[in-house]
């Protein structure tokens, strides 16, 4: 496999698995409620959206579903797959959001920790009912046909192979020159151990990326990682493919995800939320119901999960019971832990750092004997789990720390607005 | 032909709850004077199980030479023995390692919460990683059920102790009760049981403290009386034909040795807390550390002797779940990590002996949940802790017996 498709996945991997983490710190970093049963709403997400859009009468599937919601979409107006693809996604959402609602009017009033091992319960709950209720979603078996939108459309071509290139290749060298632009534009401004940092991560890409092909005399696969974008074997003229299409469009979620959260925590909303997690008697005693609030963050959190779990659904084209344990809410927490707490880009960062240590030491299973796969997998996550201890010992705010917010008050006659929260949270620093 | 029943589903019901008592003890500890919501607790119950199966079955960890230097392979309860001393070293090695660096730094519960995930993660796949991920068992003698079938007849009660033995059915003893004998008996049994309740909860006051709760003494004593009744007054061989009604309920002296040791752990740590000055030390801790601090507690004395006495607990859990199911894995930790901080909850986090009779009440629940519920809903047999979580919760947030 080149690098360029293994980056690709990583990439949507890591969209993905982000928006799951930024639902999470909806509820986590900015709210302070431990949900430990956030792989509940990612099921629910991916379920959902996927019966909504699968074609009615699938074979080997005993379910509720069959709905084609693209289909009855698409034969209205041109263009209404895509809408009815995005209905079920939002149905997903909102089912998640709804089932977040049901979980947390009874469980939200609770301590913190009880609030912790209540969610894990009903998400193990949850979790048993999808694998044992075969009328429900197919039981153990699963679901096998996922609808992925516009899946009849790829591999687009512009026109001739030298077209495609041109274009489709220059687009891509320029995300790596604007990718660099802003690298270095983020460093200018950052202290010298975090240069340093950058320095090295950045080298390290550079040296896999580039150099690795360079040195190998491999100039066909020095040039495919150049053009990431452009696959020369889609299609007769080469184009752009599904995969990097798909890469695309989790992206876009994703920010919208990110853009929408964003605007929350910059609100007046955020605030109180911040208020709520820091010290809740205070926003209660300013007259807020802080009790709905957690219940709104709880369902906002929820339903980016879902939308999560729609995107994970067509990037494995398979969806069953077993795989959303526990494991990957664990994940989602170590994930936020290792970016930074109550920071969005710091959550998509800690994403990216966690897959790669998940996925880039895949490689090791090449020179590790077939029979210790069992050992190996065992041994990254007992990594995974020191590194979660020795972030929270070392640096418990995380990577890159709390984010600043645009609180919209004039610094000259105003308190600043963390003077509401108190004290800072998670092992409080030094 | 006698079919089990619900006496039956109590039966293993009780056992269930023991081994999740013993859990929830441990943990109510640790939750309640350490203030940690130990997430870790089911793996440290589950490292307890392999400890023990190190010294009884090495051959089953490929990693291990088939018998241990110096120990060799050795009997269950040997290893069991060597499995809860090794559980309560490794438990006070996470204190020192983890849990006191984060305590000194003043780190809040949801960090402990997090902490303690970090640790369960690390314990699990140590187990995946040494022993890998099938299903084992202990090297044991197999031990058979024996049937208690008990005869309603025009006669009175009759009960007869059957055993599969290759294949056949074969009575080994059978007793009978006259109904006036049944009911002196049962007579005997309430009266002594109230009588004692009433001697012991004589002269109650603010500052009378019982070793053993007067309600827990007299329920002891009634069932004490009971059952030497019973085996006293055995004269009749009974009659078994046309019984009104009748009922099995299968157990064997492997389910009696569970309830029995569950219950000496919890006198023993019942005699701690309540007699020595460890005791008295550690129950400050857990109402006011800093207080406790002032008063020349040594705190970090304290916490290492919980988390000592905690991992104990676990080990002992983890071999007796492991024995009773005759199957170790390394998720079995996990599965019981849900009911036991049910349990803990349950019971109010303060109270070990809220949580251990809260464990029982959940693993009678259980089975009496699996007896009572349609086939196909059996398999949700550990949702049913979960429901009654819940709904406890929704009533009394501050849990059954609240701050014991």
């Amino acid at each position: 496999m080149a690098l360029a498709d293994f980056l690709i996945t990583l990439l949507t991997f890591v969209a993905v698995y982000g928006l799951f983490g930024i639902g999470l710190n909806v509820k986590y970093g900015f709210t302070g409620l431990v949900d430990f049963g956030h792989i509940a709403y990612f099921m629910i997400g991916a379920y959902v959206t996927v019966v909504l859009t699968m074609p009615a009468s699938v074979q080997g599937y005993g379910g509720i579903g069959g709905f084609d919601l693209p289909g009855l979409f698409g034969a209205l107006f041109p263009g209404g797959a895509l809408v009815g693809w995005f209905v079920g996604i939002a149905c997903g959402m909102g089912a998640a959001a709804v089932v977040s609602l049901l979980v947390g009017v009874p469980t939200l009033r609770l301590r913190e920790d009880y609030l912790a091992i209540t969610a894990l319960g009903i998400a193990t709950i949850l979790t048993a009912v999808f694998e044992n209720e075969e009328w429900l979603f197919n039981g153990p078996f699963g679901v096998r046909s996922v609808y992925e939108p516009l899946a009849g459309v790829f591999p687009v071509s512009l026109g001739s192979f030298t077209l495609n290139m041109v274009v489709l290749g220059g687009l891509s060298v320029l995300t790596f020159v604007v990718g660099a632009f802003l690298l270095i534009q983020y460093a200018r401004d950052a202290d010298v151990r975090t240069q340093a940092l950058i320095g090295v991560a950045t080298a390290v890409f550079v040296l896999w990326y580039f150099v690795q092909p360079l040195l190998g005399g491999d100039m066909v696969e020095l040039q495919r990682n150049l053009m990431w974008l452009f696959d020369p074997t889609a299609g007769p003229e080469g184009g752009l493919d599904y995969d990097r299409f798909f890469l695309l469009f989790s992206t876009a979620l994703l920010a919208a995800g990110y853009w929408w959260v964003e605007r929350t925590v910059n609100s007046p909303y955020g605030r109180v939320l911040r208020a709520v997690r820091d010290d809740e008697d205070v926003p209660k005693a300013l007259g807020k119901a802080t009790y709905r609030y957690k219940i709104q963050a709880m369902m906002v959190g929820s339903a980016l999960a879902g939308a999560a779990g729609a995107l994970y659904a067509i990037q494995l084209g398979f969806i069953s019971p077993g795989q959303f344990g526990s494991t990957l809410t664990f994940f989602a927490f170590t994930a936020v832990i290792i970016g930074g707490t109550a920071n969005n880009a710091g959550v998509l960062l800690g994403t990216a750092v966690f897959w790669i240590i998940n996925s880039g030491t895949r490689f090791l299973n090449d020179f590790v004997p077939s029979e210790y796969s069992v050992q190996l997998a065992a041994a990254r996550l007992m990594l995974i789990g020191a590194l979660l201890i020795v972030i929270l010992y070392y640096r418990p705010e995380g990577l890159l720390g709390e984010q600043e917010y645009d609180v919209g008050v004039d610094d000259g006659d105003a308190p600043p607005d963390r003077a509401v929260g108190g004290v800072a949270r998670g092992g409080d620093g030094d | 032909m006698v079919s089990a029943g619900l006496l039956d589903a109590l039966a293993t019901g009780l056992v269930t709850g023991s081994i999740i008592a013993a859990g929830a003890l441990g943990l109510s500890l640790i939750y309640s004077i350490a203030e940690v919501p130990n997430f870790a607790h089911g793996d440290m119950i589950t490292i307890g199980a392999y400890l023990a199966l190190v010294f009884n079955k090495p051959a089953a960890i490929p990693f291990l030479p088939d018998s241990v230097p110096l120990v060799g392979t050795t009997s269950l309860a040997v290893a069991g023995v060597l499995a809860v001393g090794l559980g309560a070293t490794f438990s006070a090695g996470y204190e020192l390692a983890v849990f006191r660096r984060f305590r000194r730094k003043d780190a809040d519960l949801i960090t402990m919460v997090i902490v303690s995930l970090g640790l369960a993660l690390i314990l699990r796949n140590a187990v995946l990683f040494l022993a890998g991920s099938k299903n084992v068992s202990y090297a044991t003698e197999p031990v058979r059920d024996v049937f208690w079938d008990a005869y309603l007849t025009g006669f009175g009660l009759t009960i007869q102790l059957t055993q599969r033995q290759a294949g056949d059915i074969v009575t080994l003893a059978q007793w009978g009760y006259a109904w006036w004998l049944a009911a002196a008996i049962l007579a005997a049994t309430v009266g002594v049981g109230y009588a004692v309740y009433r001697e012991r909860s004589a002269g109650e006051g603010f500052d009378v403290v019982h070793l053993v709760d007067p309600r827990v003494l007299g329920v002891g004593a009634g069932l004490a009386t009971l059952l030497l009744c019973a085996y006293l007054l055995r004269f009749h061989s009974g009659v078994v034909a046309d019984p009104l009604a009748s009922t099995r309920v299968g157990t064997s002296w492997k389910d009696g040795t569970v309830v029995v040791l569950t219950a000496l752990a919890m006198l023993a740590l019942n005699v701690l807390l309540k007699t020595t000055k460890l005791g008295k030390s550690m129950r400050a801790t857990a109402d006011n550390l800093d207080l406790a601090e002032v008063r020349g507690v040594d705190v970090d004395r304290v916490q290492l002797v919980v988390w000592v006495v905690a991992g104990l607990l676990a080990a002992l859990a983890g071999v007796l779940a492991g024995w009773s199911a005759s199957n170790v894995n390394p998720n079995m930790g996990f599965s019981l990590l849900l009911p036991v901080f049910a349990a803990v909850i349950m019971g109010g986090i303060r109270s070990p002996y809220g949580s251990a009779l809260a464990g029982l009440i959940i693993g009678l629940s259980m089975d009496l949940g699996v007896y009572f519920l349609p086939p196909s809903l059996a398999v949700y047999r550990e949702a049913i802790a979960f429901v009654i979580l819940i709904a406890v919760l929704l009533v009394r947030p501050e849990g059954l017996w609240g701050d014991v």
